[in-house]
């Protein structure tokens, strides 16, 4: 089972670890907060409790940088 | 799942303070909403104004004159905009480009500055200077006095600028830890000055957390200039916002509670606290200022330009 992160530069498909796998845990892995980032399910905003399921495409949006 | 306002299953937003839950169209109407209520509450438009947005083509500078604009239309306010090159290679040019598409959506009048053709100089020129005081020190004082001197050249009652809840709050907690007092009595929704030629600035967004402003952006899809300065860096500031922030992960009402708290003192404060107006001039450019020379114009001498 897999989906697609798009972030940045990175567009990669990686696989979904374990049921229940929300976006939360997602920016957990990446070291995101979800305080900077806000993200996309197929195109459309979601919140962080979101679970990612199979052929999913998750953009993350950084919105707050230093500066 | 569903929005707490509508029904809408589409939820994009889970406010930690309140748990509300809101879908897309209701999160952008409460972020507007808000906003026209602080502006309402603290007086920050009289009709008739025309208010400067000080617009770097930012997420906060953006959602600014997006909401602004809705007192444009209602013909209360008339707006204008002006944008400062700092003169930063690989990073501000985006976000002039993106300013002036903003303005011309809009129709209104937008000027860029830049410090190169103002001051004989660019910010990556200084930063070439052994040294230095550190970018954001320059950035900032010459900011201040291009905004000012744009809106005496335009005619503007008012200045606009995207300070957001978090700014806010880190501006007081830092004033506060510093035993800045002075600085502490200019904080506030709207900074009134003696002196005419200095413009009354407001701050409309004051009461959005950063982050409801980025996902407002996001949602609205407006075109933002999302990046971060190649000067900037660990600063008091950022110290002091990484604390903040962490406290109110587990207390996620802190930051209104600290701003309250602030308004509250905040005319004891002033009454107490503020120095005198100095009715100087400034020798070289003319501007109001406390010595001889203002604060932009001591760095230029300094900087031999
Ligand atoms: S971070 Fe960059 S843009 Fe911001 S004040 Fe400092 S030098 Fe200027
Ligand atoms: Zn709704
Ligand atoms: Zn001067």
């Amino acid at each position: 089972m897999e989906f697609t992160l798009k972030y940045k530069d990175l567009n990669e498909k990686r696989e979904i670890p374990h049921e229940d796998y929300t976006i939360k845990d997602l920016l957990d892995e990446l070291e995101l907060s979800a305080q900077t980032v806000v993200s996309k399910q197929n195109g459309e905003l979601v919140i962080e409790d979101t679970q990612i399921r199979e052929d999913d495409e998750i953009q993350i949006v950084q919105i707050i940088y230093g500066g | 799942m569903q929005c707490s306002k509508c029904g809408n299953p589409k939820v994009i937003y889970k406010r930690e303070q309140s748990g509300q839950l809101l879908c897309k169209d209701c999160f952008i109407e409460s972020i507007e909403k808000k906003v026209i209520k602080t502006v309402k509450k603290e007086k920050l438009l009289d009709k008739g104004d025309k208010v400067l947005v000080a617009l770097s083509g930012g997420k906060d500078s953006v959602t600014t004159l997006e909401i602004l604009n809705s007192f444009r239309e209602m013909n209360v306010i008339d707006l204008c905009a002006v944008t400062v090159d700092e003169g930063i290679a690989n990073y501000r040019q985006e976000g002039v480009d993106i300013a002036k598409r903003h303005a011309e959506r809009f129709g209104i009048e937008h000027k860029v500055v830049s410090l190169k053709e103002d001051y004989g100089i660019t910010l990556d020129e200084i930063m070439q200077r052994p040294n230095h005081k550190g970018s954001c020190t320059y950035c900032g004082v010459f900011r201040r006095t291009i905004i000012n001197k744009a809106a005496r050249e335009m005619g503007a009652t008012k200045i606009a600028t995207g300070h957001n809840l978090d700014d806010e709050v880190q501006g007081i907690m830092m004033n506060y830890l510093e035993g800045n007092t002075d600085n502490l009595t200019k904080l506030g929704a709207k900074t009134e000055s003696h002196a005419e030629e200095f413009t009354v600035k407001i701050k409309p967004l004051r009461e959005i957390p950063e982050r409801e402003i980025g996902l407002y952006v996001v949602a609205k899809e407006l075109e933002v200039h999302f990046d971060s300065c190649p000067y900037a860096m660990q600063s008091f500031r950022g110290e002091v916002s990484e604390v903040i922030n962490q406290l109110a992960e587990k207390h996620p009402t802190i930051k209104y509670s600290t701003l309250r708290g602030y308004d509250k003192i905040k005319g004891v404060l002033k009454k107490e606290m503020q120095k005198e107006y100095a009715h100087g001039r400034c020798k070289r450019c003319g501007e109001p200022s406390a010595n001889e020379l203002c604060k932009a114009c001591s760095f230029l001498e300094e900087l031999g330009v």
